[in-house]
């Protein structure tokens, strides 16, 4: 298993590095720069003393190796953006206010989607079925954004209870929080639904209550036990996913997360923060699917590491 | 004492404490609010803007707030709401006989906030950075008429050489410029200086953080939180003209296109819109003008001049030929696409010179370019492409933060204009800014729609940026002269003329097709009140440009009356 480990952390070190090379090469190759020429062309001597201020006088191979040189050094530059903070120091001041909303969103939906999954599964073709299936229609065919604006015009606009966005007081968690969490909350409650109803149709159950079991202990001791161990799958690519946040989101309810950093970056050309964003992402994907895949081998003895 | 003259002093206490003058909330700057001003606690203002990296216009132009900055310095001169230039840091100026030399005498009164007194010295200091290439300004164009500006902006003299210098005191600041700049002391709206000493200190930021922060102007920093508000504070030893009356400007950053309008709704901003731009989109309008008490809270001013309109790569085939741009031009409903698409946000541009706008002649351009298919396909057919035969499939590029849905909707109708007219098929792409900003000051872009909103008030800034030199792939050598000329030229009547032939010309031999002129509007709520915010000479009630931004006199017009009461909790 050790080998196995050290093997996935070779791969996934050559993943970030190609990664960062193919991120820069391509943030390169587009027009524009870290300059606003929205009116009238900048002189050439001012541009080329921009170009320099923030290093990009130099060839695009000599930018990288010196980025990678840099960044072994744990020095990922300073964001054109924000200019009086290194990249780092401002993703360790942003990327706790998404990992809040991504915790609480994944904390809701896995207990909400199970709950109701079991329910619509234990009382199939009653009202509660029906509510969880349409909830989970809407909650997968409904994007995220569109669920904020709705949300937003009911809560905050027509009732005012909750205000439209902002930052640093718990009020301002619920909308974002909200908006996030249907999607998963569906998905997780029809994944649960199905295995449940599979499970429920397998012999052993069928043995357990012929044994006369009471129906809770069938249900809770084993048919339970059963029909979640699937949804690990679910949750391994969902914490990379809310752990960077989302640009909709976060941009709509104006929270100063990592996601909204993704569109602002690129936006202005803030080659620093798209790199060191791009590779948060591999690092993050790459763990979770390494621990998934061990922890998957760890339940199922079906699966060795080879 | 006899009890006689107590009782008159009594009487004479009582008379004079029921009187306004004595009744009357004075705020912490001593400016006495107006009789129907809310009690102190509530003359706050919010607003939204994009999140910003500096407050500071010699640091950076585009990476500020919109509109709410320039509080911490006074310009030279500010712009009241009839467009009128009023005296700030300079109490008067005079200019010498040969129009080169401009001479601005500094008020006495105004001091930092770390006790030093504003001088020439603060303002040499900061247009002396603004034209050091070192430093990299993002608008170092803008002050080209100075003296040495555009040579110390290539490299090719220090900065100490521009024409920027003290005079006899340093309370005296003398302006020289390369040719005669009439103009000048309206460019010198965009003057707000940088304390010398406290960015010799604490370096280009130094306003980023209260701790650090310095001003001259009628706002100090309160709070400054990265990514969530900046909060400034009424500056309660400012020494100027303006003296505020709003306590605090809370400005929320976020996205004001996507945020501003739901947060104006939801009570948490009391002005919505800026006085430059439209962010209100048609569902917005529609949300607006069917609600009376929304309606009575929106108005519609200039903005900022701005024009939209297509341009061209008259440098290459097929728009280097005269007949094909004038075919363009006769094949655009200009009225259809105001009366149906535009509607309220705009009005049909004839000439690039909005009415309103100095030396602007709507009338005398009114029949060069009208909408005529008959004549468009006469000339396309002249030369050399019959019913649009053989002309390249045109991609329309629209430069992205322009692109609302409503410009988007105009570019379509445009299209489809041009394929029933001409025959031609035109794509729209929505480009995003920069690389659109790239292709067209490179003069590779061969067919796109865009707009200019003005820096200054003058003829020589919208029509200054037409010559062959600016940004369009245009050239007239007459314009060029005219433009030129007319620029140095301290004639007002012979100057006017000239300027007027100049348009005539941009429009006779389409260096563009001006489409419309757009009228912004801005919502604020009824408890917002002051002067600038009432009609203005011409009658119009509106947010006029620079908005609420330190160098024009509006916000230091507004305060919060007592309605305010029904409003906030």
């Amino acid at each position: 298993m050790v080998g196995y480990i050290i093997r996935r952390i070779l791969g996934l070190i050559i993943v970030i590095l190609l990664a960062s090379l193919i991120t820069f090469f391509l943030m390169h190759a587009i027009p524009g720069g870290p300059f606003d020429e929205l009116k009238m062309p900048l002189p050439a001597e001012v541009k080329a003393q921009i170009l320099k201020k923030y290093g990009l006088d130099k060839p695009i191979w000599e930018q990288y190796l010196r980025y990678i040189w840099r960044a072994l050094h744990g020095d990922f530059g300073v964001p054109f953006q924000s200019p009086t903070e290194t990249v780092l120091s401002l993703i360790a001041r942003v990327w706790p206010v998404t990992l809040q909303i991504g915790a609480i969103t994944i904390l809701l939906s896995f207990t909400i989607g199970i709950l109701l999954g079991i329910l619509s599964a234990l009382r199939q073709n009653t009202w509660i079925d029906y509510l969880v299936t349409t909830l989970a229609t809407l909650g997968t065919t409904v994007p995220n954004f569109v669920i904020a604006v709705w949300l937003m015009l009911i809560f905050s606009v027509t009732l005012r209870w909750i205000p439209t966005g902002g930052w640093g007081e718990p009020k301002h968690l619920i909308l974002p929080v909200l908006a996030y969490f249907l999607a998963p909350t569906a998905v997780i409650a029809r994944f649960v639904k199905v295995n449940f109803l599979e499970e429920l149709r397998k012999d052993y159950v069928r043995t357990a209550r012929a044994k006369g079991l009471p129906e809770r202990t069938v249900i809770f001791k084993h048919v339970f036990r059963n029909a979640l161990v699937p949804i690990i799958t679910l949750l391994g690519p969902m914490v990379p996913d809310l752990a960077t946040g989302s640009v909709f989101i976060e941009v709509t309810f104006r929270v100063p997360g990592l996601g909204k950093f993704f569109y602002t970056s690129a936006f202005n050309r803030d080659y620093p923060m798209i790199v060191a964003m791009i590779l948060l992402i591999a690092v993050l994907w790459g763990i979770t699917y390494l621990i998934t895949d061990i922890v998957y081998a760890l339940i199922d003895p079906r699966i060795t590491f080879t | 004492m006899s009890k006689r003259l107590v009782v008159y002093l009594l009487v004479l206490v009582m008379a004079l404490s029921l009187s306004p003058a004595f009744s009357a909330v004075k705020n912490s700057a001593g400016k006495i609010l107006p009789p129907d001003a809310a009690p102190l606690e509530y003359q706050v203002l919010r607003v939204m803007s994009q999140p910003a990296t500096t407050l500071d216009w010699f640091i950076s132009v585009y990476k500020r707030t919109n509109e709410a900055n320039n509080y911490f310095g006074e310009p030279l001169v500010r712009l009241n709401k009839n467009f009128e230039i009023v005296p700030a840091a300079a109490k008067s100026w005079s200019v010498s006989k040969d129009g080169l030399t401009w001479t601005f005498y500094l008020d006495k009164n105004i001091k930092w906030t770390d006790g030093t007194p504003l001088t020439a010295e603060d303002f040499v200091f900061s247009f002396q950075l603004a034209a050091d290439p070192k430093h990299g300004w993002d608008f170092a164009w803008f002050y080209s008429p100075i003296k040495n500006w555009d040579k110390a902006v290539r490299g090719e003299v220090p900065p100490s050489a521009i024409g920027v210098k003290q005079g006899k005191d340093p309370y005296t600041l003398v302006i020289t410029t390369e040719y005669p700049a009439p103009y000048l002391p309206m460019m010198m709206l965009y003057s707000t200086p940088l304390s010398k000493k406290a960015y010799e200190k604490y370096g280009p930021y130094y306003n980023n953080d209260p701790k650090t922060s310095v001003s001259c102007g009628p706002y100090v920093l309160e709070e400054w939180t990265k990514d969530k508000q900046i909060v400034f504070r009424i500056n309660k030893n400012y020494g100027g003209r303006v003296k505020p009356y709003l306590e605090k400007i809370i400005v929320t950053f976020g996205d004001p296109g996507t945020s501003a309008f739901k947060a104006y709704l939801a009570g948490e901003i009391d002005i919505c819109g800026y006085s430059n731009s439209q962010i209100f989109t048609p569902a917005d309008l529609e949300v607006i003008e069917k609600d009376p008490e929304l309606s009575k809270q929106f108005h519609q001013g200039f903005g900022d001049f701005r024009t939209f309109y297509i341009g061209f790569d008259c440098y290459n085939p097929p728009f280097n030929d005269l007949r094909v741009r004038r075919a363009f031009a006769h094949a655009i409903d200009k009225e259809a696409i105001v009366n149906t698409i535009i509607k309220k946000q705009g009005i049909v541009a004839y000439g690039f010179l909005m009415p309103g706008f100095p030396g602007s002649n709507p009338e005398g351009l009114k029949n060069i370019i009208t909408y005529n298919p008959e004549l468009a396909k006469k000339l396309l057919a002249e030369a050399g492409y019959p019913d649009g035969k053989g002309f390249p499939t045109l991609d329309m590029w629209v430069r992205a933060d322009l692109a609302s849905p409503t410009v988007v909707a105009a570019a379509n109708a445009i299209g489809a204009m041009l394929k029933k007219n001409l025959g031609i098929d035109v794509k729209i792409t929505v480009k995003e800014t920069k690389t659109f900003m790239d292709a067209l000051n490179a003069h590779k872009l061969q067919f796109y729609l865009v707009s200019y909103g003005m820096d200054y008030l003058d003829q020589s800034n919208m029509l200054g940026i037409w010559v062959s030199t600016g940004r369009h792939a245009w050239k007239n050598d007459r314009f060029d002269k005219l433009v030129k000329e007319a620029s140095a030229l301290l004639d007002k009547k012979k100057r006017d003329e000239m300027f007027k032939e100049a348009e005539k010309i941009l429009v006779e031999d389409v260096g563009g097709i001006f489409l419309w002129h757009q009228t912004p509007g801005a919502l604020w709520k009824p408890y917002v009140k002051g002067k600038d915010l009432e009609p203005d000479k011409y009658g119009i009630t509106a947010l006029h440009w620079p908005g609420i931004e330190g160098v024009g006199t509006t916000i230091f017009s507004i305060y919060i009356s007592k309605d305010v009461l029904k409003y906030r909790k």
